[in-house]
C-alpha cells in the first residue's frame, strides 16, 4: 500500500467536478486502472462486445483490446477460478459476475481459492483480485438478481468488501480495492446506478476501512451502506423537518469496518439505527451492534436498532417495496432510541 | 431521441457449426425493418434456416454478400435504432429505478436531552 | 401426444393458432426424412410466413423423428402408418380439412393422405419432391454408405441431436419397401415445387402435368436449401390463399 501513498503525495491540484452517474464513474476508474497498470484484466459474461448488462464496461474492450477486456462463458466457478489463475501468474483480475445471486456457484472459487491462496502459500501467492458484483434489490428483477451477500463474503476470512454509496466514492473506492494486494469484493449498488450526481474524481487518500460521514448530525447515527445510505439519507432530511438531527454514516467497507469510526459518531450521538437490505439474522448489522455495544456501552441512551429485509428468500419484483427498509421503517426505529 | 447503430453477428447456430452460407437477403439497405421479420436466409451444412431480425430499425449495412462463408460471431448487419435519450440502457434485467420525492408516515419527537 | 390406435406409436403434433385468424382450413406441415417440424419448417421461416396470412398451422413430428415415438422396426414405418398417425392427430383437434403441405419424404406422405382420405385433405403443395425413387441404389442394410443423393442426405441428418439412426434407417427401410407411384393421380389443386439442382426431386415437372397442377422451379437451390427460399414460401403461400 506503500505504492498508493506515493501516488496520492504527487495529487496536488483539485481533482475537477464531473456529473456522473455511478455506472459511469465505474467506468472511469477502469479506464483508469487499465491504463495505468498492464496487469489489469476485467473479464465476465458480456463485459467484452457488450459493454456490460449495466453499461459499466461500455467502450473497454475498444479502447484496451480484447486481451484485456474480454468475454467469459456463462460460467462464475470459471470466471473465479480463472481469476486465481492469473493472479498466480502476476495479473492484476477485475472479474465480474453479472449479479449477486450469481456469485453462489462460484462461492467455492471465492471461498476456498481467493479468500486463502495468500494463507496457503505463505504469501507467496497473493490474490490481487477484486470481484465486481452488482448487488442488492432495488430494481425489481427477477429471482437471484436482488440478493445482499455481504455477511457471506464479510464472515469469509481473507476477503475484503466494499459497498460503495454513490458515484464518487464508487470511483475512488474502485481504485483502492484493484490496486490492493489483497482480494476485494466490491459490491456496487445496481439501484443507484442510474443518478448522475456532480463527482470529483478523487486519488484514494485514506486507508481501507474508512468509513464517511454523509450527513452530520447530532439525536441519533444512521449506518448504512451501498443503496441504504441514500435511504438514510432522505430519512435523515425528513427527520430534520421535525427537529430530530440524524447523522448518515456511510460504513463504505464492510470488511474491515471502520469500528474507530462508527463508535466515534455513536459516542456524540448515543443511538444507532443500522439499516441494511439483507436479512435480519446473522446480518451485519448484529456485527454493527455489537462494535458499538462493545465500544460506545457507557454512552448509549438506547440499544441498538436494526433495520433490514426480513428473514424470508428475496421477493419477487412487484414485493421489494415491501422488503426493502422504508423510509417509515427507518424512522420507526429512530423513535424507539429516541423514546428509550 | 437519439439514433444508435447496432452491428448483429452471425449467431451460433448450434450443433458445433461454426461457419454459414449466405442464401438470400430478405431485405436491403435502407429497408425498415421489424423485430422477428425475415431478415436473412442462410445455410449450414445441416439446413437451410431464414435468421429472424433480433431488432426493429433501419438496415445501415449488410456484411456479407449472398453466396459468401460467414463465420458465426462475424458482423452480419449493421442497424441504425433509435433509442429514447431518458429511456433505461438496454441490456438491464428489472428497471430502473424512478427517482421519487420521499414521503413518510411516521412523525418524530425530539428527546428531551 | 396423440397415439395412433393401431399401433399405440405417439406423435407430437404442434397446433399454431395465429392471433388474427383468417377463414381458411388449416395447413398440415410434413417435413422431411431426418429433420423435425422445427427443423424443417419453424427455422425456415414457414410458420412466421403462414401466421402473418392468419393460417392455422399443425406441424406434427412424423414418427422416427423430432419428439414423436421412435420405434426401430422398419415394420412401424408403411406410409398407412404415417397417414395413421396423421388422421389420429387431426381428429384428436378436431380438424375436418386441410391443405397438406410436405417437403421430400413428407410430400410423399401429402401424397398418400390424399389418395387414401380425399375428403380430408383441400389442396397439396409438394415441395422438394419427384416421382423418383429416392432409394434407388441405396443399400438399405446400411444407409448412409453409399454415394447416393439419399445417402448423402442420411449422413448428414443421422448425427443430428434427437435423431436415432436406427430409427431412421428403420424408416428409410419402411418407405423403400413401398415405392412411390403416381398413379393414379390426385385429382385436387396440386402444386408441385422444387429447386432446379435438387437431383432428389427429378421429374417433379412432370408430376406437376400428371396432376393437372403447377410446377415451380426455384432457381439455383437444392434439395437441403430450397426449403428456406422466400420464392418457394411466397408460391406456396399464394397456391394456399388464392
Amino acid at each position: 500500500m506503500t505504492e498508493l501513498i506515493d501516488r496520492t503525495g504527487t495529487e496536488t491540484q483539485e481533482a475537477p467536478v464531473v456529473e456522473l452517474s455511478m455506472q459511469q464513474a465505474v467506468n472511469r476508474a477502469l479506464r483508469v486502472l487499465l491504463a495505468e497498470d498492464p496487469d489489469v484484466l476485467v473479464f465476465g459474461e458480456d463485459v467484452g462486445t457488450l459493454g456490460g448488462v449495466f453499461r459499466v464496461t461500455d467502450g473497454l474492450q475498444k479502447e484496451f483490446g480484447d486481451r484485456r477486456v474480454f468475454d467469459t462463458p456463462l460460467a462464475e466457478s470459471a470466471i473465479m477460478g480463472m481469476a486465481v489463475g492469473l493472479a498466480m501468474n502476476g495479473w492484476r483480475p477485475v472479474p465480474e459476475l453479472q449479479f449477486d445471486g450469481f456469485a453462489y456457484p462460484a462461492i467455492d472459487q471465492i471461498v476456498n481459492q481467493v479468500a486463502r491462496m495468500n494463507y496457503r502459500t505463505r504469501g507467496a501467492a497473493p490474490m490481487p483480485i477484486t470481484l465486481r458484483l452488482p448487488s442488492f434489490g432495488g430494481i425489481q428483477a427477477p429471482e437471484h438478481h436482488g440478493e445482499s451477500l455481504e455477511a457471506i463474503f464479510a464472515h469469509t476470512p481473507g476477503l475484503k468488501v466494499v459497498a460503495p454509496s454513490d458515484p464518487g466514492d464508487a470511483y475512488t473506492l474502485l481504485l483502492q480495492a484493484v490496486r490492493s494486494d489483497d482480494p476485494v469484493v466490491y459490491m456496487e449498488p445496481k439501484a443507484r446506478y442510474w443518478e448522475r450526481r456532480p463527482v470529483q474524481l478523487r486519488e484514494p487518500d485514506e486507508p481501507i476501512g474508512t468509513s464517511r460521514i454523509v450527513r452530520p448530525g447530532r439525536h441519533a447515527t444512521l449506518v448504512a451502506w451501498g443503496a441504504m445510505v441514500h435511504r438514510c439519507v432522505q430519512a435523515a432530511e425528513l427527520a430534520a423537518e421535525d427537529g430530530v438531527e440524524l447523522e448518515v454514516l456511510d460504513l463504505r467497507w464492510l470488511k474491515p469496518i471502520d469500528a474507530e469510526g462508527l463508535a466515534a459518531s455513536v459516542a456524540r450521538t448515543r443511538r444507532a439505527v443500522v439499516v441494511h437490505e439483507a436479512p435480519l439474522t446473522a446480518g451485519l448489522g448484529a456485527e454493527v451492534s455489537a462494535l458499538v455495544t462493545e465500544n460506545c456501552f457507557r454512552d448509549l441512551a438506547a440499544p441498538v436498532q436494526r433495520v433490514t429485509g426480513f428473514d424470508v428468500p428475496y421477493p419477487a419484483g412487484p414485493l421489494e417495496p415491501q422488503y426493502l427498509p422504508t423510509i417509515d421503517r427507518i424512522l420507526l426505529a429512530v423513535q424507539r432510541t429516541l423514546e428509550f | 431521441m437519439a439514433e444508435e447503430s447496432v452491428t448483429f453477428t452471425l449467431p451460433d447456430l448450434g450443433e458445433g457449426l461454426v461457419e454459414a452460407t449466405v442464401l438470400e437477403w430478405q431485405v436491403g439497405v435502407g429497408d425498415t425493418v421489424g423485430r422477428n421479420d425475415p431478415l436473412v436466409e442462410v445455410e449450414t451444412t445441416k439446413s437451410a434456416v431464414v435468421i429472424p431480425s433480433p431488432k426493429a430499425g433501419r438496415i445501415a449495412e449488410l456484411h456479407a454478400r449472398e453466396e459468401e462463408v460467414v463465420p458465426v460471431g462475424a458482423p452480419l448487419v449493421t442497424f441504425v435504432v433509435t433509442v429514447s435519450d431518458d429511456a433505461p440502457q438496454a441490456g438491464i434485467v428489472g428497471k430502473v429505478p424512478a427517482e421519487e420525492r420521499p414521503t413518510r408516515r411516521v412523525r418524530l419527537k425530539p428527546p428531551a436531552d | 401426444m396423440s397415439e395412433n390406435p393401431a399401433d399405440g406409436v405417439a406423435i407430437r403434433c404442434a397446433d399454431l393458432i395465429p392471433s388474427s385468424p383468417a377463414d381458411a382450413v388449416p395447413v398440415l406441415l410434413l417435413h422431411g426424412f431426418g429433420t423435425s417440424f422445427d427443423m424443417n419448417w419453424r427455422a425456415a421461416g414457414w410458420t412466421r410466413a403462414l401466421e402473418a396470412e392468419g393460417l392455422r398451422v399443425l406441424g406434427p413430428d412424423l414418427r422416427g423423428h423430432g419428439d414423436s415415438d421412435k420405434p426401430a422396426d422398419s415394420g412401424f414405418y408403411l406410409p398407412e402408418h404415417f397417414v395413421g398417425d396423421l388422421t389420429a392427430a387431426l381428429d384428436r383437434l378436431g380438424v375436418e380439412r386441410v391443405d397438406a403441405v410436405g417437403y421430400s419424404m413428407g410430400s410423399r406422405l401429402a401424397w398418400e393422405l390424399a389418395l387414401t382420405h380425399p375428403e380430408r385433405v383441400r389442396r397439396v403443395a409438394l415441395c422438394g419432391f419427384g416421382p423418383a425413387d429416392a432409394f434407388e441404389g441405396v443399400d438399405l442394410s446400411d444407409p448412409g454408405s453409399g454415394d447416393t443423393p439419399f445417402d448423402s442426405v442420411f449422413r448428414n441428418v443421422a448425427g443430428l441431436p434427437g435423431n436415432d439412426p436406427a430409427a431412421l434407417a428403420a424408416c428409410a427401410r419402411g418407405q423403400a419397401s413401398r415405392p412411390f407411384r403416381a398413379h393414379p393421380p390426385l385429382t385436387c389443386p396440386v402444386l408441385v415445387a422444387a429447386g432446379s439442382e435438387d437431383e432428389v426431386a427429378a421429374g417433379a415437372q412432370e408430376l406437376a402435368a400428371l396432376c393437372g397442377g403447377t410446377f415451380v422451379e426455384v432457381p439455383g437451390r437444392g434439395h437441403a436449401n430450397a426449403v428456406s427460399s422466400r420464392i418457394l414460401r411466397q408460391a406456396v403461400v399464394e397456391f394456399l390463399t388464392s
